[in-house]
């Protein structure tokens, strides 16, 4: 039984394929300016991947900020159940999901059944998102995979008062004006980044396994700041980029197996 | 404190942005310089048709043709209504007293004038496309944009010359900080005589008196003051309004059936009308053209929305402007705002005999005002009442009197195990948010309550 998950999310696309419980293909892509091209040639990869086709697929559960442009979709789900139940299939002792997307992060509760308890999702500007360290990593002239390294040899962090994205762009102007390496200045931003993030983490409570996903999951330095600022150890898995979409095919796999709610309605995971 | 401050007793005429009911402008220069134009020409223009009593009659006239287009009963009545207040406010056919949102209306009907509420008027702004150009006005005012845009498209709405012209402006001091404020400045604009209710934090027979106190002044002072304005109404407007809140609490136990016989976002509009119009002879008549309907609506099983999956308690206003939130909600998940926090009609009725402890009791039973508690007792009365399955607290932005309460009222819920989701927004600016975020948030909280109710299964 072939099902499937897409997250269209606002800087990448990405696809999940699943035979029962099994992954059997992914794909990631930019996402571009025409949502629904990005949806359809992403899913086509995913479904390439395992030799299928978008035809056979039995549901598919769209998610992220694009899902609504999804046209052949069963079922559009919020990125935030989604990537609860992704993170949890990932992580099955997560208690609470940081996802960090291009351009918003949730922090999201889960209960005993690995369902969504409570949520809180960043104010509207773009701080504490990867948007935020795309403009910074411009402004630095570094690219985003580099974050880590410089992070760790960082000796101290630049202080970076401002979230807002356009006034840390000027901090991290004038910081380098006044001849402060980059290092410190990628920590400063990190600790920035975490700090937003901690702040939602005690909204929703901090407690059992903490789980990061999305995007920024894979920024070594953002997840380092928010373990020391939480004293507490961050598990980002294997695929946490996709965990979205991971879990819309698992929702997927439930509405197929006839246990979900109508179609072109939200499911209850 | 009761009284006019002398800014407000000096300045005779010479107002920013106010204009008389012929349309002429008395703004001073500099005020009337910063607003922006509108881009209406000539007859369209807003300000020009609100002070038109041509556009009255015409939409007097028009209202057959509504209702013979669909309109409801109720819907009619209700514009039957507010046409009166406009027409009675723009026209100068009779004096107009600036209100807060809090005070109660009773006071202006029964004294002969007619009450308008600058916050109110926020809304149907934005409702109309006019929220933009307010909020700019006001923002040439020199508002900091801190300030909650109700109060801000007050201001900047009768700087663009959007309101009529006030013959005096009474606030009260609680719940709302920054409408008293703007308030005053508007009443400084217009040259007209200010006054401000003190109403005590804490509730006792001795804070009833001395609010029963003020508003005796309040009242008599602006019979003497304003030419036209007298107290011997008082005993009437407080019998409309009990006539009114007889059929109103039909209204409300009508709505406790489930599936909910009125569509939330529309009822969520209707709450300007429920802040504006008490002790108005034409509000008793709307509420009871909508218990007909709710009645009807129950017995038909006309449901707004078929196979309600769950209702929500929603706390604070609502966006004003267009938005896909509400159809969002109702449409494609299938949830009703069952509710609305300002919809709840906290007082008693009143005593005709004695319209001052009246009036005072009505301000000092606002369960917004005192402790914490307060608020969070009614919601609880309510969650119970209208079988509400998760409550949202709209945070308008700006708005502490609401806001400030929101961290205790959604922790107390959830250990009731009630879910509550704050949904940060703005009522009049539709520039300050993203609608997708909140429709993702509303959305995310109502597969919350769908994981719930599988799990309950």
């Amino acid at each position: 039984m072939l099902v499937a998950g897409i997250d269209v999310g606002s800087t990448t696309t990405k696809a999940v394929l699943l035979d029962g419980r099994a992954i059997v293909g992914e794909h990631a892509m930019p996402t571009g300016v025409d949502l629904a091209l990005a949806a359809e040639q992403c899913l086509h990869a995913a479904c390439s991947a395992a030799r299928a086709a978008p035809e056979e697929l039995e549901a598919l559960v769209a998610t992220g900020y694009g899902r609504d442009r999804v046209t052949r979709a069963t079922a559009k789900v919020t990125e935030i159940t989604c990537h609860a139940r992704g993170a949890r299939a990932l992580v099955p002792w997560a208690r609470v999901v940081v996802d960090v997307g291009g351009q918003d992060s949730k922090v999201i509760r889960l209960d005993d059944d690995g369902m969504v308890a409570d949520f809180v999702m960043n104010d509207k500007c773009a701080a504490g998102t990867g948007r935020f360290l795309e403009v910074m990593a411009a402004r630095l002239g570094i690219a985003l995979d580099e974050f880590g390294p410089r992070w760790r040899r960082a000796k101290e962090a630049a202080r970076i008062s401002s979230t807002c994205t356009v006034f840390a762009e000027s901090e991290v102007i004038s910081l380098l004006s006044h001849g402060v390496r980059p290092e410190p200045i990628v920590k400063g931003l990190c600790d920035a980044v975490a700090a937003r993030l901690a702040g939602m983490v005690h909204r929703v409570g901090l407690g059992g396994g903490l789980v990061m996903t999305g995007g920024v999951s894979r920024n070594e330095g953002v997840r380092r700041s928010l373990e020391e600022r939480l004293q507490a150890t961050v598990t980002v898995p294997d695929g946490s980029q996709f965990a979205g979409a991971y879990g819309a095919a698992l929702i997927a796999l439930h509405l197929s197996d006839g246990r979900g709610g109508e179609k072109g309605k939200p499911d209850a995971p | 404190m009761v009284g006019p401050p002398a800014s407000g007793r000096a300045r005779n005429g010479a107002a920013g942005g106010f204009r008389d009911a012929r349309g002429g402008a008395r703004a001073r220069g500099a005020a009337r310089r910063r607003v922006p134009q509108q881009p209406r020409r000539g007859f369209l223009r807003p300000e020009t048709l609100l002070r038109n009593k041509w556009a009255y009659r015409a939409a007097s006239a028009a209202l057959p043709l509504l209702r013979a287009r669909g309109a409801k009963d109720y819907q009619i009545a209700a514009i039957e209504c507010m046409l009166s207040d406009f027409a009675d406010a723009y026209l100068g056919r009779k004096p107009c007293v600036f209100t807060s949102a809090f005070v109660p209306t009773e006071l202006v009907y029964g004294l002969g004038g007619v009450p308008f509420l600058p916050e109110a008027a926020s809304g149907l702004a934005a409702a109309f496309g006019l929220g933009a150009a307010s909020l700019s006005a006001c923002e040439a005012l020199w508002y900091s944009p801190d300030l909650c845009s109700f109060h801000r498209a007050g201001v900047g709405g009768a700087a663009a010359g959007f309101l009529p012209r006030p013959s005096a402006v009474v606030v009260t001091a609680h719940l709302c900080d920054g409408g008293k404020k703007s308030l005053a400045h508007l009443s400084a604009l217009a040259g007209c005589p200010f006054y401000i209710i003190d109403v005590p934090f804490a509730s006792s027979d001795r804070g009833e008196r001395w609010v029963a106190s003020q508003v005796e002044f309040v009242a008599e002072d602006l019979a003497r003051r304003v030419p036209g304005l007298s107290v011997d109404g008082l005993p009437r407007a407080l019998v409309a309004s009990n006539e009114a809140l007889t059929e109103y609490r039909e209204v409300c136990a009508l709505r406790r059936n489930v599936p909910a016989p009125w569509r939330g976002s529309e009822a969520l509009n209707y709450v300007l009308l429920f802040l504006w119009s008490w002790g108005s002879p034409l509000l008793a008549p709307f509420y009871r053209a909508l218990r007909t309907h709710l009645a009807r609506t129950i017995d038909t099983q006309g449901f707004p929305v078929q196979s309600e999956r769950h209702r929500l308690l929603w706390l604070n206003l609502r966006p004003y402007y267009r938005t896909k939130l509400f159809e969002h909600l109702e449409r494609d998940r299938a949830s009703s705002v069952a509710f609305e926090e300002y919809s709840f009609a906290y007082w008693p009725a009143m005593d005709p005999r004695d319209p001052f402890v009246s009036l005072a009791r009505k301000m000092t039973s606002n369960f917004g005002w005192g402790p914490i508690e307060r608020r969070l007792e009614v919601i609880e009365k309510l969650v119970d009442e209208y079988s509400i399955d998760g409550v949202v607290q709209f945070a308008q932005w700006g708005c502490r009197q609401s806001n400030g309460g929101a961290a205790i009222i959604g922790s107390e819920l959830r250990k009731k195990g009630v879910p509550f989701l704050n949904l940060d927004g703005d009522g009049v600016d539709d520039g300050s948010g993203i609608e997708a975020q909140s429709i993702t948030r509303l959305g995310a909280f109502i597969e919350l309550l769908d994981a719930r109710k599988v799990g309950e299964r």
